[in-house]
């Protein structure tokens, strides 16, 4: 699963490079390169899981929502996203590079605020976005998942040195769900073995562009 | 945590009483009718002191449900009702707030009001009896034998800043660290502060041996709150005069008693007006015997040295004549023959010699300030380490080993020195009972503190012992020899104040992290700075009394002034309330507010005290440039851990098993910020700390690849600007994979969600702790190592 993720990554990149070069063949000088000063993004097709532009987005900053097949019922959901070096994953309010939409229920039914919640995230080597978001413990019903789950954001980084016409491939290398079914405790433990395993899926990415 | 404000708090002023105090004006010490006269006021000015702290709640933060119970009060030897004020709430104790007040001569009022907690709002009764309370502090310690005394149970508020936290044991069958979960805290706090009640146990049987332990228990939800583990360990009759024959005392002078039988016991009822709490569930059997009057008993074993878990008052003797002068020679079922009544001799002497400093020297009513009896246990191997001494709190008494040298080679002989008594009394100076002592565990600076205070105090009964005739209310300029052990471990040492790290093992100077060190090793510091304050320090580099944090050394103010100013920090400044919050720093400034209520500010024992403690790289002396500081708190800014752990986790960073990472470290005051990682730390002296691991590499970036077990590991950091200044930390690795496909990230959180709240083991592998439950805490830690690990861009 993951070498084949990697050789889909590899396609991304070297397919614009080719393109690059058979252009310069064609010229004597090369165009002068052009600072990029926004991003743009347009969604993937279809209906199943999928990274769409939310309407809170800049043109510096494309906070992406995580959507799933509507009437598909999950209790969380995380995945690892690679972008290209040039391409800087955001943070949010809560200092994380994943933010909650409310679908998911963090919290217990106290509503602790101070109470850990399963909402984590972070960029790995590689420029690999990690991020997951759980419900509180096996009690919470499962929840549809036709809604924004949780959003992640690129950010336009100067420092990156990207240029106008850049185009960053981002591809999702890893992706799970934990299913609605995960048994009951009173399950005999070979049954609920067998049903608490993510389930994977595939989320599909747009086009990101730099301008 | 007692917050120690410099300077203090407030200074408040009573409208009918003269003006305030300058700050700075000294307090000379009184003559004893002038005090005598100060102290016919006590009564009244504590009274006063009530009052005024009620007036001023709305500064304080306070409401009209706050309140103050007067826990203590004395008159010191200036003349100044010093009086210790806990906050209530309805009534009720506020767990861990306290305000220490003097009143001083001219009237005037000085209150720290640092401990005082404000904004508590609580409605209802709680849900919970004390009776419940006690069931979920006994399930959760679970112990093996029964109990000889009903858990004490108070209700209390408690606010959520104190909320304990992870605790780990060693596994004595894998050798392994793992959860202490009778120690461990996972609950959780929505509110500032909730009812709850404290329990604590004394534990004192064959199958548990002897503990001293504190729960606080929430009295909605009965989830345990906080626990600490107290135990201090080092280790109508006739007043009568014996004659004692001691190994390490020679042939001494004794208060006995003759009791009813005619004969007589190692029992002074001279010293010791109220009983021990202790002894007096003791039946009096007839003989005159009572829980009141300091004595010494002896353990008993069988011929072969085993306990018999029996323990005896020395008595029975037709001629008051005790012990042999010889060595206890492990004539193991004669302990309360001639050869064990040496030790009696030592004990029961070096106790007298301690009981008369305090009295004498500080006017303190023995040592606790109430006349509370204290014994001795002599020949001990079940209440302590044969070769070490242990103070209970819960008994008010001391346990003495009895050694194990000769059969051991390297071992000690019976801890009955002077040195060694005085030392574990003096514990019974500084943590005298349940509602005031000093948490003496690795993990807290308190510890080293307490153990510091204690060695420096043995020094000082050391040189009282060698009095001149009469001279019974000053401390001697000679006779101590800094030493600590050296009677029992037989001409060598165990610690040496003046340089601690001449044992190899212990510190010479404060760094952060100390607090991981025991207790006995991280007092290098506290017992350092009273060295030099006494006797002051060189300024020649490579003596055995130089400093690199003074290099210009100081001059000292001897060891009665030393002695003053260092018992009036621990009795009127430093009273612990439990939570083990107190650090080097805080005795820093306590130790200057004594000197400038003794001496004045800027007085040359003002200097000297600010100099002493610099020299152990705790503050600046007057002049001095900032040190470069190498930190590896704070850095959590404020998140579930930091917030709910308290002081537990000040320091510590969770990562991944396994993998490659970069430690957090704050380098200050220095161009060059770059350190030197290492693992390991002074902490794990030859492994000392079994419960923490040292593996790993270091990689020539300076990273570090974890290795791949989940353990406490110690690791440190050295200021390359400043090879001086360094800091040991600790991290918890976890196991991240719970999905097991050899790739920790955010997908392996589901693994928790998966078992929330599931306790029957159905995936061990879903705890990063790999325990066979998982909750809150594995989602803490994974988000804390997933941060520390892979932070966002």
């Amino acid at each position: 699963m993951r070498l084949r993720s990697y050789a889909s990554i590899a396609a991304g990149i070297l397919l614009p490079l080719t393109l690059a070069c058979s252009g310069s063949s064609s010229s004597s000088t090369t165009a002068p390169s052009k600072p990029a000063k926004t991003l743009t993004y347009t969604d993937p097709a279809g209906t199943g899981w999928r990274l769409v532009k939310d309407a809170s987005s800049t043109s510096t900053r494309i906070v992406l929502d995580l959507v799933g097949p509507s009437g598909t019922k999950t209790r969380g959901v995380g995945f690892n996203l690679q972008a290209e070096p040039k391409a800087k994953f955001g943070t949010f309010a809560n200092g994380l590079p994943i933010n909650d939409t409310g679908v998911y229920q963090l919290l217990s039914a106290a509503a602790d605020p101070n109470e850990p919640i399963a909402l984590v995230g972070g960029v790995k080597p590689g420029n690999v976005l990690s991020v997951g978001i759980y419900q509180k413990d096996r009690a919470q019903p499962a929840q549809d998942s036709g809604a924004p789950l949780c959003q992640i954001a690129v950010e336009l980084d100067p420092s990156k040195g990207l240029e106008s016409g850049d185009h960053l491939a981002l591809s999702v290398v890893k992706a799970k769900v934990i299913p609605e079914d995960i048994g009951s405790a009173s399950d005999d433990l070979y049954t609920l073995n067998q049903k608490m395993r993510m389930a994977d899926i595939t989320i599909a990415t747009g086009s990101l562009s730099a301008k | 945590m007692p917050r120690l404000l410099s300077p203090l708090a407030c200074v408040l002023a009573l409208g009918s009483l003269p003006a305030l105090a300058k700050p700075g004006t000294s307090h000379p010490t009184l003559a004893p009718a002038q005090r005598t006269r100060f102290q016919t006021l006590q009564a009244t000015r504590v009274s006063q002191v009530r009052t005024q702290m009620l007036a001023d709640r709305s500064r304080l933060g306070l409401g009209s449900r706050d309140g103050f119970a007067v826990q203590s009060a004395f008159t010191n030897t200036q003349g100044e009702a010093v009086v210790r004020l806990r906050q209530t709430y309805d009534g009720y104790r506020v767990w861990g707030a306290q305000s220490i007040a003097h009143v001083l001569p001219d009237g005037s009022i000085r209150a720290e009001e640092g401990g005082l907690q404000s904004g508590i709002s609580l409605e209802g009764a709680p849900r919970l009896s004390g009776q419940d309370a006690s069931k979920v502090a006994l399930k959760a310690l679970a112990p093996k034998g029964k109990l000889d005394q009903a858990p004490q149970v108070e209700q209390v508020v408690f606010p959520a800043r104190f909320l304990g936290g992870l605790a780990t044991k060693l596994d004595p069958s894998t050798g392994r660290p793992v959860l202490d979960r009778a120690l461990t805290v996972y609950a959780k706090l929505a509110e500032p502060f909730v009812w709850a009640y404290e329990v604590r146990v004394h534990l004192q049987n064959d199958l548990d041996g002897a503990r001293d332990l504190v729960y606080v228990v929430d009295a909605k939800t009965g989830n345990i709150l906080r626990a600490n583990d107290i135990s201090q360990r080092l280790t109508g009759v006739t007043p009568a005069t014996g004659t004692g024959n001691g190994y390490f005392r020679g042939t001494v002078s004794l208060n006995t008693s003759q009791m009813a039988d005619g004969t007589y016991a190692l029992y002074d009822t001279t010293r010791g007006t109220l009983p021990n709490p202790n002894l007096q569930y003791y039946t009096p059997d007839g003989s005159g015997w009572s829980a009141t009057g300091m004595q010494v008993w002896w353990e008993e074993h069988d011929g072969s040295g085993n306990p018999t878990w029996n323990s005896y008052l020395f008595q029975s003797n037709p001629t008051n004549t005790w012990g042999d002068g010889q060595p206890w020679g492990q004539l193991w079922g004669q302990e309360g023959e001639i050869n064990g009544q040496t030790s009696g001799v030592d004990a029961m002497s070096a106790m007298a010699t301690t009981w008369d400093f305090y009295t004498k020297v500080f006017g303190r009513n023995g040592l606790d300030g109430l006349g509370t009896t204290p014994f001795a246990q002599v020949l001990s191997t079940t209440y302590t380490n044969p070769d070490a001494a242990w103070w209970s709190v819960g008994s008010f008494g001391v346990y003495l080993g009895a050694g194990t040298y000769p059969a051991n080679p390297t071992g000690h002989l019976s801890m009955t020195d002077l040195d060694v008594v005085a030392h574990e009394l003096t514990h019974g100076v500084t943590s005298p009972n349940w509602s005031q002592f000093w948490v003496n565990s690795p993990g807290y600076e308190e510890a080293g503190i307490d153990e510091g205070t204690s060695d420096f105090f043995a020094q000082m009964v050391k040189a009282y012992a060698n009095r001149p005739s009469g001279a019974d209310t000053t401390v001697p300029a000679t006779g101590a020899d800094w030493e600590i052990g050296a009677g029992v471990n037989r001409g060598t040492p165990i610690r040496w104040m003046d340089k601690p790290s001449k044992d190899g093992r212990s510190m010479d100077g404060w760094f952060d992290g100390i607090q991981y060190m025991d207790g006995h090793y991280s007092a290098g510091p506290m017992n350092r700075a009273l060295y030099f304050l006494s006797q002051g320090a060189s300024s020649t580099q490579g003596d055995d009394h130089y400093s690199p944090y003074l290099p210009m050394g100081m001059t000292g103010i001897g060891n009665d002034e030393a002695a003053r100013i260092w018992f009036k920090a621990v009795t009127e400044y430093l009273i612990p309330d439990g939570s083990g919050g107190i650090t080097f720093a805080q005795a820093r400034e306590a130790a200057i507010a004594s000197a400038q209520d003794l001496y004045g500010t800027g007085s040359t024992e003002d200097i000297a005290v600010q100099s002493a403690f610099s020299a152990v790289n705790v503050g600046l002396a007057p002049g001095q440039a900032p040190r470069v500081s190498v930190r590896f708190a704070p850095w959590r800014n404020g998140d579930y851990i930091e917030t709910n752990h308290f002081s537990d986790y000040s320091n510590r960073q969770i990562f991944p098993k396994g993998q490659t990472v970069i430690p957090r470290i704050t380098v200050e005051n220095a161009s060059d910020t770059a350190v030197t990682w290492s693992i390991g730390g002074p902490s794990m002296y030859r492994g000392s700390d079994y419960s923490v691991e040292e593996g790993g590499v270091i990689n020539p970036d300076g990273s570090w690849t974890t290795p791949n077990e989940m353990a406490w590991h110690s690791i440190s950091a050295t200021s390359k600007a400043d090879p001086t200044q360094f800091a040991e930390g600790r991290v918890f690795l976890i196991d991240m994979d719970t999905d097991m496909d050899l790739e920790p990230d955010a997908v392996d959180m589901a693994g928790i969600a998966y078992s929330w709240y599931l306790s029957n083991a159905l995936n061990p592998a879903h705890s990063v702790l790999e325990a066979p439950w998982v909750d809150d805490g594995d989602v803490s830690f994974f988000v804390d190592a997933m941060r520390s690990t892979w932070p966002a861009n």
